[in-house]
């Protein structure tokens, strides 16, 4: 037990909680925007696959990494573009779409890898883990003077760019939408497309962002997942981050900042639970740790949620009693 | 007419069968290979694929290829190709493998007696079927070579990222008796060194997420001090070799093929070994058996180190990191399972150990 709480207070742990927590973020992100606007897009899971896969293969032709991460991006963006193409204007179910896409994201790429190393590589692969070296991946950065402090400095510095990039996006995300005019925008179509458009915002056009940019936040995830996290892609390998982000958009209340705690909670749950197989727990406990941590949080969501309800509705009862006894 | 069509009928079926008699006698068997997942692993599929192209090559079989693919979605197509293929009675033996087919292969298998089936890498329902041949591997001999290796190199501190401490790591796929065969050989492998040796078991419950295998690499590597990890978890099992590759304190083994052929160049670099099963060898010695008479259907053949079924990679960085101690060891160990000299124990079967106490008894 002494072992196990050294092995917790290691700089390494909390360091792995970030990184375990940053693609699970943007996914998060993604999830919390087209949320504002009013839908929902599960095919998050999809878009990363596409996005790690385009973004893996482009820094291998290119022969280096910032293409690589461009093409995940335009990947997601326009991916999105598309599944927004079928559902606002085609008026097919956006779960549809979403089911499709993340389908696709299983099969479809594997397929691609296959058909675009055959013609390149002259011979078909099934995962691009071949091809992709250590200078292809996005580069770690190391903070000056942040990284001298002890303890903090090992658990805040060092991260992968994007890791950073993860967890500005939500500060930004969250000041693009309470502070700037598009923000304001995405929430109203979100609570009334009527009452947006009667005051001139054009709806289509509102979705249309929401969507590109949890495209745009999906690149960022997938780029994450095979370019930094991994090296390289290989089939299934977003294993549900996708779903989990969603999980994370409710459970944070469909919030930025909540998004975040829960893709935090998240993150620590992983990390216990692979501290816990270093000290011999049954792996059979130690993986499913994550998810009961991510059921038990959308419970206490809920409940905190529904006794807030519970509780405003008591207060209007009781303010509608008042009412009518001075009347 | 109709009694002119119906003599023409018959003769072509007339015909149709003394031309299956006719190839049945030159001994060219017609094969179709079901692939449950993709060409292109660099591991079982290939493998076999290969095993299947020699014997084709040397004008002893006629094959088809058939990939099913391997996601979720593609699962109901397998039970339907099984049946389709099946019902043409185009082919003499219909292969397929892996742990994911033995129910579809049961119900087809059943429906058709009298077609032969052999499945690759499962042993589920063996001797079920009459018509079915079960081929498996004795991973625990490849782990016990593998074992062997590792426990030689963990101790050797004058090769670059080795620490002094005898603790080697296994990344295994899911908590069941076939991965547990592997680290049950690898287990007596690394005792047979090093009584003292610790071996860090972990087990991702996956095959697919390498970020996850990374991070259980990393905390092997970090907290237990694991200079040589040995990843059998698929593909997921790579991130344990890029947990390797970003702390520079460990090595890697490979598994199933040549992991340092199909590696990117720095991963390759840090990829000792591999432990090999051979399905495409073990495929050729089933035509050889068929050849020379033999028949195995309905029942499990389990090959090991003498049919070549499995091994160990002793070319490449092997050749070059491990010392000429290393190599006596691994070659002498190799000798002892070949001659039956040693014994390596099971965790699959009637004679199987319990490999969970083996486990636990060596944890750092």
């Amino acid at each position: 037990m002494l072992n196990f709480l050294k092995m917790l207070a290691t700089p390494e742990f909390f360091y792995s909680i970030i990184r375990i927590s940053a693609p699970i973020l943007f996914a998060t992100l993604a999830a919390v925007v087209v949320e504002k606007a009013g839908f929902a897009n599960i095919g998050l899971e999809g878009l990363m696959m596409f996005a790690a896969l385009s973004g893996s293969l482009v820094s291998y032709y290119a022969g280096s990494w910032f293409w690589g991460f461009l093409a995940a991006l335009a990947t997601g963006v326009i991916m999105s573009l598309v599944m927004g193409f079928f559902a606002f204007k085609l008026k097919t179910d956006i779960i549809l779409v979403g089911i499709a896409v993340n389908m696709m994201g299983s099969g479809g790429t594997l397929f691609l890898c296959k058909v675009i190393t055959n013609l390149t590589e002259g011979k078909a692969m099934a995962s691009t883990t071949g091809l992709i070296t250590r200078s292809l991946c996005i580069p770690d950065i190391t903070i000056p003077l942040l990284n001298q402090i002890p303890f903090l400095g090992r658990v805040l510095s060092g991260h992968n760019l994007l890791t950073y990039l993860a967890f500005l996006f939500c500060l930004l995300t969250s000041l693009m939408l309470y502070k700037t005019p598009l923000g304001l925008n995405i929430r109203a179509v979100g609570e009334n497309p009527d009452a947006a458009a009667s005051v001139g915002v054009s709806v289509m056009k509102i979705r249309y962002t929401a969507m590109a940019f949890s495209g745009l936040m999906s690149g960022f995830g997938g780029a994450f997942m095979s370019m930094a996290y991994a090296q390289g892609w290989s089939l299934d390998m977003v294993s549900g981050r996708g779903f989990i982000a969603l999980a994370a958009q409710a459970m944070g209340g469909g919030e930025c900042l909540g998004g975040m705690l829960s893709a935090l909670v998240f993150g620590f749950a992983q990390a216990l639970g692979i501290k816990f197989s270093a000290i011999g727990l049954d792996s059979n406990l130690a993986s499913p740790i994550p998810y009961a941590v991510t059921i038990l949080g959308l419970v206490i969501f809920a409940l905190v949620r529904s006794s807030r309800i519970r509780k405003q509705h008591s207060a209007a009862a009781l303010a509608k009693g008042k009412a009518k006894a001075e009347s | 007419m109709k009694k002119i069509f119906a003599v023409i009928l018959a003769l072509t079926m007339v015909f149709a069968l003394t031309a299956v008699a006719a190839s049945a006698q030159d001994n060219v068997y017609s094969v179709a290979y079901l692939v449950n997942g993709n060409l292109g692993d660099k591991s079982f599929f290939d493998s076999a694929e290969a095993g299947l192209e020699a014997l084709a090559e040397a004008g002893r079989i006629d094959y088809i290829t058939i990939e099913m693919g391997g996601t979720d979605e593609d699962q109901p197509t397998w039970l339907s190709t099984l049946y389709d293929v099946s019902e043409s009675e185009e082919y003499d033996v219909i292969i397929c493998g892996t742990y994911q087919m033995p129910d579809y292969l049961k119900e087809v298998a059943t429906a058709y007696p009298d077609q032969k089936y052999i499945i690759f890498d499962d042993n589920t329902y063996v001797g079920e079927n009459q018509n079915v041949l079960n081929l498996t591997y004795k991973q625990n001999d490849m782990g016990y070579l593998v074992g062997t290796f590792a426990a030689c190199m963990t101790t050797d501190t004058s090769l670059d990222k080795i620490n002094p401490e005898a603790v080697v790591g296994f990344v295994g796929g899911v908590d069941s008796p076939v991965i547990n065969d592997f680290l049950t050989g690898f287990i007596e492998g690394a005792l047979a060194v090093n009584a003292d040796i610790k071996v860090d078991t972990r087990y991702t419950n996956d095959y697919v997420d390498t970020a996850i295998a990374k991070e259980y690499g990393l905390s092997m590597i970090n907290d237990n001090k694991c200079d040589i990890v040995w990843g059998v978890a698929g593909n997921a099992g790579n991130g344990a070799a890029e947990a390797a590759l970003e702390t520079g304190k460990a090595w890697f083994i490979g598994v199933d093929s040549d992991q340092e052929l199909t590696f990117s160049p720095d991963l390759a670099a840090l990829t000792l070994t591999s432990g090999l099963k051979n399905i495409g060898n073990s495929l050729i010695w089933v035509f050889d058996e068929l050849d020379a008479g033999n028949v195995y259907w309905g029942t499990e053949v389990t090959l090991g180190l003498a049919e070549g079924g499995v091994g160990i990679v002793t070319d490449k960085n092997f050749d070059k990191y491990a010392s000429a101690e290393t190599k006596a060891a691994v070659a002498a160990a190799q000798e002892a399972v070949l001659s039956g000299a040693i014994v390596v124990d099971t965790a699959i079967g009637a004679n199987a150990i319990d490999a969970v106490a083996l486990r636990d008894s060596v944890r750092p």
